[in-house]
């Protein structure tokens, strides 16, 4: 976005009209609905939006790392214009990893308690690169000092390691078989606010070495601002806005970005530093017709109840509201009535 | 650097080793479980150091029933041969009925108890199901009638990779009729630790499933079937007792069963022959208790739960 040359490239990723159901006692459950969007060599985009929204399940589906009980039903997503098979597991295996990788939530639980560091990360190096087993521990302890871990401490065990540590063999991991884009499943989650930072900057410096294309999920707004380019915000399924964070935080276009940026803490706001959204989002079982976002929305209107609103072009980002672009007067009385 | 951090990196397992050892041996049981094993698998290896080979046991030495003397530690039996000699012998062939069996034990319980655990649905369904045959069936009555079965069909004589059909039968029955409880703890592992991270992650970098069951599962699940293996033992011991008492062991090979079946029809009991079938029972005891000594160490040495944080 930054970069008009680099807009014109053909995207490095292009997500078109996906969309992704869950089975549940014999019915399928719309989970994820027409999510579409680009993504340039080098750039980091962020999905944001509360638990339930869909944020992981878009970003697992697109890694092909969708749970047995979810399953692609509509769209496709494309690598450098090839179509990648997103719901076959074998044949997503060449693609995985040495093209789109993954930085796991939870890095204790992602580690094997039995095994050292060094293997683990040795691991994928030998699985999708046919590396012979000194060759992988080589590129492993390669792999550490890029993360900012002495080699030495490779033979450590996880529980030897530190939270933010981890974090880090996870990145190096996730690094193995040099990917083009890395999918972060709210990398810093479990960590406090300095080691947080820590691995943000690692990410950030690590993305302009590499040219990595980054997919952050998060719901912590702060961290977007820390290290993204553009941010993209779910609800209940579905992206309702897409913008520069510089236009995001200045200028939210659909109500819910506004609400969200309001319910970060401010201290000026004195004793309601908190203003959370009222309302509970909707369940997978019960989606509201039309904008599911109506019924905690301070600026509904009769026709957000009778059709989904798409994601439209609008100044410089994309927004799934009917307030964007503002409807003339005959033309809302014609959709209202 | 590689020398050094191989030097290094076995430096850190005798540690591990090490501290392992002291945690173990700080049970007063483990030492009492290892030294009367100990004892027996010395006397059970070297026969020779004590009495003479087996052709010794079988012939008579002395007059019969005579009670424990300085010439007979341990008396003699209805035909006047050796029980200590017997005794001896008769380790040899019950410790490795334990032994072997609780080995096929251990294979067949891990093998079916992860397959079970890790793919679950149909092939978990099957497996325990038929697990639960094998786990409501009383172990020794299966035995029972397998074991005479087997025998008629195959013969006494010869020999099977190296044992005696009767022995070769005792072991492949008790090591199919035990397998289901180490099968059930194994599954019951394998289910929540299939759940954790790390196996996701295993296989999405693209491990096979036998890869990750060899390398990612079965070292986490070793400390749970060193625990409960110990305890199968002791339970091998006492059905290869039960079965041999019952007329089915090897009469040309004799365990600790065979000679208290002896005994018992020699009618010990009732002649004050206490040295007869005492001996043999009491070594069932000592071994068997052993060995759940040990297995309770090994627990209490590999459950976290158990174990003061130092």
């Amino acid at each position: 976005m930054k970069n008009p040359c680099q807009q014109a490239k053909a995207p490095i990723l292009a997500v078109e009209g996906l969309a992704v159901d869950y089975r549940l006692r014999g019915s399928s459950l719309p989970t994820i609905r027409d999510v579409s969007f680009e993504i340039q060599a080098g750039e980091a985009v962020a999905l944001v939006g509360e638990s339930g929204s869909g944020k992981t399940t878009t970003a697992m589906a697109i890694a092909g790392l969708l749970p047995p009980n979810a399953a692609v039903s509509g769209g496709e997503v494309r690598y450098r214009g090839d179509r990648l098979p997103i719901d076959d597991d074998a044949a997503m295996r060449p693609h995985r990893w040495s093209e789109i990788s993954v930085v796991f939530q939870g890095a204790m639980n992602a580690l094997n308690p039995v095994h050292r560091i060094i293997k683990q990360i040795a691991e994928p190096c030998q699985l999708q690169l046919g590396m012979s087993r000194d060759e992988a521990i080589a590129r492993a302890r390669e792999l550490l000092e890029l993360v900012g871990i002495s080699a030495e401490r490779g033979r450590a065990y996880p529980h030897e390691l530190s939270g933010g540590m981890r974090q880090r063999v996870m990145i190096a991991m996730a690094l193995a078989c040099s990917p083009s884009i890395v999918i972060g499943d709210e990398p810093t989650t479990a960590l406090d606010v300095i080691t947080q930072a820590q691995i943000l900057k690692l990410l950030t410096a690590l993305r302009s070495q590499l040219n990595l294309a980054l997919i952050l999920i998060t719901h912590d707004l702060s961290v977007v601002a820390e290290c993204c380019d553009r941010v993209m915000i779910m609800y209940a399924g579905r992206l309702v806005e897409d913008g520069s964070v510089a236009d995001i935080f200045a200028n939210p276009k659909h109500p819910y970005t506004k609400l969200l940026i309001e319910s970060i803490p401010n201290p000026e706001h004195g004793k309601r530093m908190v203003r959370p959204i009222p309302g509970d989002p909707p369940t997978l079982q019960h989606r509201p017709s039309g904008c599911a976002f109506r019924s905690r929305c301070p600026s509904a209107m009769p026709v957000c109840a009778t059709e989904v609103p798409n994601l439209k072009r609008w100044e410089q980002g994309r927004v799934a509201c009917y307030l964007h672009p503002p409807m003339k007067h005959e033309e809302k009385a014609l959709a209202n009535a | 650097m590689t020398k050094l951090t191989a030097e290094s990196r076995r430096h850190l397992r005798t540690q591990a080793i090490k501290s392992f050892l002291r945690r173990f041996l700080g049970h007063n049981g483990a030492w009492l479980g290892l030294l009367a094993l100990a004892f027996f698998l010395v006397l059970a290896a070297m026969p020779g150091a004590l009495v003479g080979p087996l052709q010794t046991a079988i012939t008579a030495t002395g007059d019969f029933l005579i009670p424990p003397s300085t010439q007979h530690l341990l008396g003699t039996d209805e035909i006047g041969r050796d029980v200590l000699n017997l005794i001896v012998h008769g380790a040899r062939t019950s410790l490795t009925i334990a032994l072997v069996s609780t080995v096929i034990s251990l294979i067949v319980g891990i093998t079916v108890g992860m397959t079970s655990g890790y793919y679950g649905g149909r092939i978990d369904a099957w497996l325990m199901r038929t697990t639960d045959f094998f786990f409501v069936i009383p172990s020794f009555v299966l035995a029972l009638v397998i074991t005479p079965v087997v025998l008629e069909v195959i013969g006494r004589g010869g020999d099977i990779l190296g044992f005696r059909p009767s022995l070769f039968v005792i072991i492949l029955v008790i090591g199919s009729t035990s397998w289901a409880f180490v099968a059930r703890i194994v599954r019951s592992q394998t289910l929540s630790l299939r759940e954790r991270q790390f196996v996701e992650r295993a296989r999405v970098v693209g491990t096979n499933d036998l890869n990750i069951m060899v390398h990612h599962l079965l070292p986490l699940l070793v400390p749970q079937v060193a625990a409960n293996g110990a305890l199968v033992v002791a339970n091998a011991i006492y059905t290869e007792t039960a079965l041999s008492f019952l007329g089915l062991g090897d009469p040309l090979q004799p365990s600790w069963g065979t000679l208290l079946s002896l005994a018992e029809r020699a009618g010990a009991a009732s002649s004050g022959a206490w040295w007869y079938f005492g001996a043999p029972g009491l070594c069932v005891l000592i071994v068997s208790l052993g060995f759940v000594l040990v297995g309770n160490a090994l627990d209490d040495t590999f459950n976290p739960r158990r174990r003061a944080i130092p």
